[in-house]
C-alpha cells in the first residue's frame, strides 16, 4: 500500500540496541572519565620533567579541548563511514597515544600523544556512541541515553583507584603503555555498534516485508538512475534539483543548515551559556573544602559521595524522562534540571561545615547527573535522529570553548577575592540564567512546533494525496542519503534487486 | 678573674658587670629569698638598668610562634607569646668561652628568646611531650605553668632536668617556671623536663630537635635505561648543605656527582629543595637512598627507595589486555556472522513462503517477475 511505503519502521527500541547500550557506556566512560583519571600521574611526571604545575595541567587541557573540539570531524567521519569503523579507529587511536606517550622523552611529546592523539582518539568515540543510541532507540531514547551516560562516573571511580594501583607498581611510564592497552578495549565496545538504517535490516518482521515492497516499486521505476550506493547522494542532488550543489556536498558531511533550525539555536545558545559555570565547581570542590578546614581525605571522599549520586542518578534521570508525562515536555525537564545545578551552587556558600558539603555533594551529583543524562537526549529530540550526527558534531565544537574557559574563570575569581564563594555565585548565576533562558525559549520552540504541525495537517487534508506521497518519498530518500552507511544490509538486497531488475 | 677582666672594659659595662656581681654574690647569704626568687629580682634590676643605661634597648614586644605540637596526655597545653627579653651575654656564667663570644655578638643584634609554654595537667603520673624544631641557633624561653585552680598546692619544688643534669636559674613567676637556654649547637637540642613535686609529682618534656626531612614512603618506580629523579623537601626551614647517600650492603656511601657527573646530577631547585637525577639506570642502582640536610645545630635524613624494573614487566599485562581485545573483538564479528546468516536463511525461507503466498494469490493477475527470478 502506498501510504505505507513513504513512511520507513522506526528503530528497534531494544533487542541488540541494549548491547549498543553497553559498548556506548564504555565508549563514553573512557572519553569522559580518562582525561580526569589521568591527573593521577601529574605530580610525577611534573618531578621527572621538571615543570610547573600549570605546564603540566596543560596536558588535561589539551585532551579535552581536542576531545570536544574534534566533534565535527568526528560527525563529519560518522556521516560518511558509519559509527562501527569510527569507533573502532579512535579505539586504535587511542591506544597508539598512550602507548607512545610510555616513552616520551619530553613534555611537548607528553601534550602531543596524551594530549591531541589521545584527545582525538577519544573524541572520535564519544560522538559516534552518541549518535548510534539515536539510531537505535526511539520510544526508550532517554533510558537509553541514560544508562550510556552513566558510563561516565563508572569509569571514573574505576579508573581512578585502578590508576592509583598501576602507578604505585609500575611508575609512569608502564601505567602509560597498560592504559593504552585497557583504551583498546573501546575497539570491542565499536565492534558492538552493528550498522543500522532508519529502516530494519531485520526480515522477520512483516512490517521490513512492507518496506521491501515499498523498495521492489521504487527500484523498478528508479532503477536506471540508481548505479551504486555511493552516489546515492549524487543521485538525490540531481533529483532534488537543488540549485547549490556545493552547499549540498557539504551539508552531506556536516549539516550547516541546522543554523537555521530554532531548536538548534535555542539549545546551541543555552548550553554554550551553561558550561560556562558547568565544570568549574566539581574543579574546586576538594580545594574548597580543604579551604575551609577539612582534611584531604574526607574532602576526596566529597568527590567519591558526587561519583556515587551522579552514577545513580543518570539512569533514574533516564526513566522518568521516558515516562509519558516527562517526554512531550522533556525540554522543560533539561531546564529544570540547570536551574536546579545553579541553585546548588548559589546555595553553597551558606554551607557550613563537612556536614553541609556533604548535602551539597548529593545535591550538586544528583543535579549533575541530570543534566548530563539528559544533555543528548534533548538534542535528539530537538533536531531528530537523521540530523543528529552533524548537529552533535556543531554543538560540541562550540561548547569547547566554554568548556575550557569555565574552570581558568572560576580561578581568577578565586584569586582576585580570595573566596571562594565568587566562584559558586557566579557559576550559579550562569546556570540559572541557563536554564531560564531554555525554559522561555523552548516555550516559545514549542507553541511554534504545535502551529507548524497544524499547518502541515491542514496541507495533507489537501486533496492532491499524489503530491503528499511523492514528498513522502523524497524525504524518505532524504533519510536515507543522511544515513547512507548505515544501510548497508537493505543495500544489498536493493543490489540484489536491481540487478535482477536489470537482468530481465 | 672577674676583676682583672673587667679592668680591660671601660665604662658601662664595667658598672653593669659590678652591679650584678653584687647582687650575684649577695643573693645566697639572704636567707628570705629563694633562689628562684634571686635571679628573677636579677633580671628586673637588670632590665631597668638597661632601660636606663641604653636608650636602643626596645620596648618588650610580644612575638608569635606557631608550631605544631604533639602532645601526648592532656590537651589543656596552649602556646603563649613570647617576648623580648633581652639578656647580655655576661650574667651567663654557665656559658663557656666560646658561646660567650658568639653569644656576645649576637647580644649586639638584638636577640629574641622564644618562649614555648606547657600548661600542666593536675593528674599526676601523665607526662606532656612538646616536640620544638629548631634549625639554627636560637635562644629559647621553655616554662612549665601550673593551671590557677592548682596554685593553692602548697610546698611545689620544681626540678628541670637535661637527663640526669638538673638546670639552675630558674625563673619563677606566679604560676610558671621557666628555663632560659641557648641552643648553639647540635650537644644543647634533647628533652628537657621539668617536674613539679608536691603532693604529686607532674611533669612535661620538651623535645628539642632539628626539621625532620621527608622522603616517600612509597618506592619510585624507573626502568632500566632511563633517568630518575628523587626529591627531597625541608618545610620551611633551610638547610645549609644536602647531602646524598646510597646504601651499599649495609653501608651508607655519599654520592659525589662531581666524581661521576654522567651518571650522578645533584641540583639544588630551591633553598629547601634538592633533586638527585640518577641516570643511565641498571638494576644495582635499585635500592634505598638517603638525603641528608644539614643544619647549624646537626642534620637530618630522609629516606628514599628506588625500583628498577625491566621492560618486560609492564609488556606482560599489555600483551595480555591486547590478547583479550582481539579475542572479544573477533568473537563479536563472528557472532554477528553467524547471527546474519541465520536470519539470512530464515529470511529466505519466510521469502520463499511469501512468494508460494504472493503466487498463488496471482495466479492470473500481475506478473511480479522479480518474484520468480529469485526462485533461482
Amino acid at each position: 500500500p502506498p501510504a505505507n511505503a513513504g513512511r520507513a519502521p522506526g528503530p528497534p527500541d531494544g533487542g541488540w540496541g541494549w548491547v549498543v547500550v553497553f559498548g556506548a557506556f564504555i565508549s563514553i566512560g573512557f572519553a569522559y572519565a580518562f582525561p580526569k583519571g589521568v591527573a593521577i600521574f601529574f605530580k610525577e611526571i611534573q618531578d621527572f620533567f621538571g615543570t610547573s604545575y600549570s605546564e603540566i595541567a596543560w596536558v588535561s587541557s589539551i585532551m579535552l579541548a581536542t576531545t570536544y573540539g574534534a566533534g565535527p570531524i568526528s560527525s563529519i567521519l560518522v556521516n560518511r563511514y558509519g559509527s562501527r569503523p569510527v569507533v573502532i579507529f579512535g579505539g586504535l587511536l587511542c591506544g597508539i597515544g598512550m602507548v607512545s606517550a610510555a616513552f616520551c622523552t619530553s613534555i611537548l611529546q607528553l601534550y602531543i600523544c596524551v594530549g591531541f592523539i589521545t584527545g582525538f582518539g577519544l573524541a572520535l568515540n564519544l560522538q559516534p556512541s552518541v549518535i548510534i543510541i539515536g539510531k537505535y532507540f526511539l520510544k526508550r531514547r532517554p533510558i537509553a541515553n541514560g544508562l550510556a551516560m552513566a558510563g561516565s562516573p563508572v569509569m571514573l571511580c574505576t579508573l581512578a583507584p585502578l590508576n592509583q594501583f598501576l602507578f604505585d607498581n609500575f611508575g609512569w611510564r608502564g601505567s602509560f603503555l597498560i592504559l593504552g592497552a585497557i583504551l583498546l578495549n573501546c575497539c570491542v565496545a565499536g565492534a558492538l555498534f552493528r550498522p543500522i538504517g532508519a529502516a530494519t535490516a531485520s526480515v522477520k518482521t512483516q512490517a521490513t516485508a512492507e518496506g521491501k515492497d515499498a523498495l521492489k516499486e521504487k527500484v523498478t521505476k528508479d532503477a536506471m538512475e540508481m548505479s551504486s550506493p555511493v552516489n546515492i547522494p549524487m543521485e538525490t542532488k540531481t533529483e532534488e534539483e537543488g540549485g547549490k550543489d556545493c552547499c549540498e556536498k557539504i551539508n552531506q558531511y556536516l549539516d550547516f543548515s541546522l543554523f537555521k533550525h530554532r531548536g538548534f539555536l535555542i539549545y546551541l545558545i543555552g548550553n554554550v551559556l551553561m558550561f560556562l559555570g558547568f565544570f568549574a565547581p566539581i574543579v574546586f570542590l576538594a580545594p574548597y573544602a580543604k579551604h575551609i578546614g577539612i582534611d584531604e581525605y574526607s574532602a576526596a571522599f566529597l568527590l567519591s559521595i558526587l561519583a556515587i549520586v551522579d552514577m545513580i542518578a543518570r539512569p533514574t534521570t533516564g526513566i522518568i524522562a521516558n515516562s509519558k508525562w516527562v517526554r512531550p515536555r522533556i525540554q522543560y525537564f533539561f531546564s529544570f534540571s540547570i536551574a536546579f545545578n545553579g541553585a546548588c551552587h548559589l546555595l553553597c556558600p551558606l554551607a557550613s561545615g563537612y556536614t553541609g558539603l556533604v548535602v551539597y555533594s548529593v545535591f550538586f551529583g544528583l543535579a549533575f547527573g541530570m543534566v548530563c543524562a539528559m544533555l543528548f537526549e534533548t538534542l535528539m529530540d530537538l533536531v531528530g535522529a537523521a540530523r543528529f550526527t552533524s548537529a552533535v558534531g556543531l554543538v560540541t565544537i562550540a561548547e569547547c570553548c566554554t568548556i575550557l574557559l569555565g574552570p581558568p574563570i572560576g580561578g581568577t575569581l578565586i584569586d582576585t577575592f580570595g573566596d571562594y564563594k565568587y566562584m559558586f555565585i557566579k557559576c550559579g548565576a550562569v546556570m540559572v540564567l541557563a536554564g531560564t533562558f531554555l525554559f522561555i525559549m523552548n516555550y516559545y520552540n514549542y507553541r511554534m512546533l504545535a502551529k507548524e504541525e497544524k499547518e502541515r495537517k491542514a496541507k495533507e487534508e489537501d486533496p492532491k494525496s499524489v503530491r503528499t506521497e511523492n514528498e513522502g518519498r523524497n524525504n524518505w530518500n532524504k533519510e536515507i542519503v543522511r544515513d547512507g552507511p548505515e544501510l548497508e544490509p537493505l543495500r544489498e538486497e536493493r543490489e540484489g534487486l536491481k540487478k535482477e531488475v536489470n537482468g530481465t | 678573674m672577674p676583676a682583672a677582666f673587667s679592668g680591660k672594659r671601660p665604662g658601662r659595662r664595667l658598672l653593669l658587670l659590678c652591679l650584678s656581681l653584687s647582687l650575684s654574690v649577695g643573693s645566697p647569704a639572704d636567707p628570705t629569698m629563694t633562689p628562684q626568687d634571686a635571679s628573677q629580682s636579677q633580671v628586673n634590676s637588670l632590665t631597668k638598668m638597661q632601660g636606663g643605661l641604653n636608650e636602643s634597648t626596645p620596648e618588650p614586644t610580644t612575638t608569635t610562634r606557631t608550631a605544631n605540637w604533639q602532645t601526648q596526655g592532656s590537651p589543656s597545653d596552649h602556646l603563649t607569646l613570647g617576648h623580648n627579653v633581652s639578656i647580655p651575654a655576661l650574667l651567663r656564667p654557665d656559658l663557656t668561652t666560646q658561646e660567650f663570644k658568639q653569644a656576645a655578638k649576637e647580644n649586639v643584634s638584638n636577640v629574641t628568646f622564644v618562649e614555648y609554654e606547657v600548661l600542666l595537667p593536675g593528674v599526676s603520673g601523665t607526662s606532656v611531650e612538646k616536640n620544638i624544631t629548631l634549625d639554627s641557633a636560637a635562644g629559647i624561653e621553655l616554662s612549665c605553668r601550673l593551671d590557677n585552680k592548682y596554685s593553692h598546692l602548697k610546698s611545689l619544688q620544681v626540678t628541670w632536668k637535661r637527663g640526669n643534669e638538673t638546670i639552675r636559674h630558674i625563673n619563677k613567676t606566679e604560676n610558671s617556671w621557666s628555663i632560659q637556654l641557648w641552643i648553639l649547637d647540635n650537644s644543647k637540642l634533647g628533652s628537657y623536663s621539668c617536674t613539679l613535686k608536691g603532693e604529686e609529682e607532674i611533669s612535661a618534656v620538651f623535645l628539642l630537635q632539628v626539621p625532620k626531612i621527608e622522603g616517600r614512603e612509597k618506592p619510585i618506580i624507573s626502568y632500566e635505561g632511563d633517568t630518575a629523579v628523587m626529591i627531597c623537601k625541608s618545610f620551611g626551614y633551610t638547610p645549609i648543605a644536602w647531602t646524598w647517600y646510597m646504601t651499599n650492603g649495609s653501608e651508607q656511601i655519599a654520592i659525589n656527582d662531581s666524581l661521576l657527573a654522567d651518571k650522578y646530577v645533584i641540583n639544588r631547585i630551591s633553598a629547601s629543595v634538592t633533586h638527585l637525577k640518577i641516570l643511565k639506570l641498571t638494576k644495582e642502582d635499585d635500592g634505598v637512598y638517603w638525603c641528608e640536610a644539614a643544619f647549624e645545630l646537626g642534620k637530618s635524613k630522609g629516606k628514599l627507595q628506588l625500583k628498577v624494573l625491566s621492560l618486560m614487566v609492564p609488556l606482560k599485562p599489555f600483551l595480555a589486555i591486547v590478547a583479550e581485545v582481539v579475542i572479544l573483538v573477533t568473537i563479536v564479528f563472528l557472532y554477528e556472522i553467524y547471527s546474519k546468516k541465520k536470519e539470512k536463511r530464515a529470511g529466505d525461507e519466510k521469502e520463499f513462503d511469501q512468494v508460494e503466498q504472493l503466487k498463488s494469490e496471482e495466479s492470473n493477475g500481475l506478473e511480479n517477475s522479480s518474484a520468480r527470478h529469485r526462485r533461482v
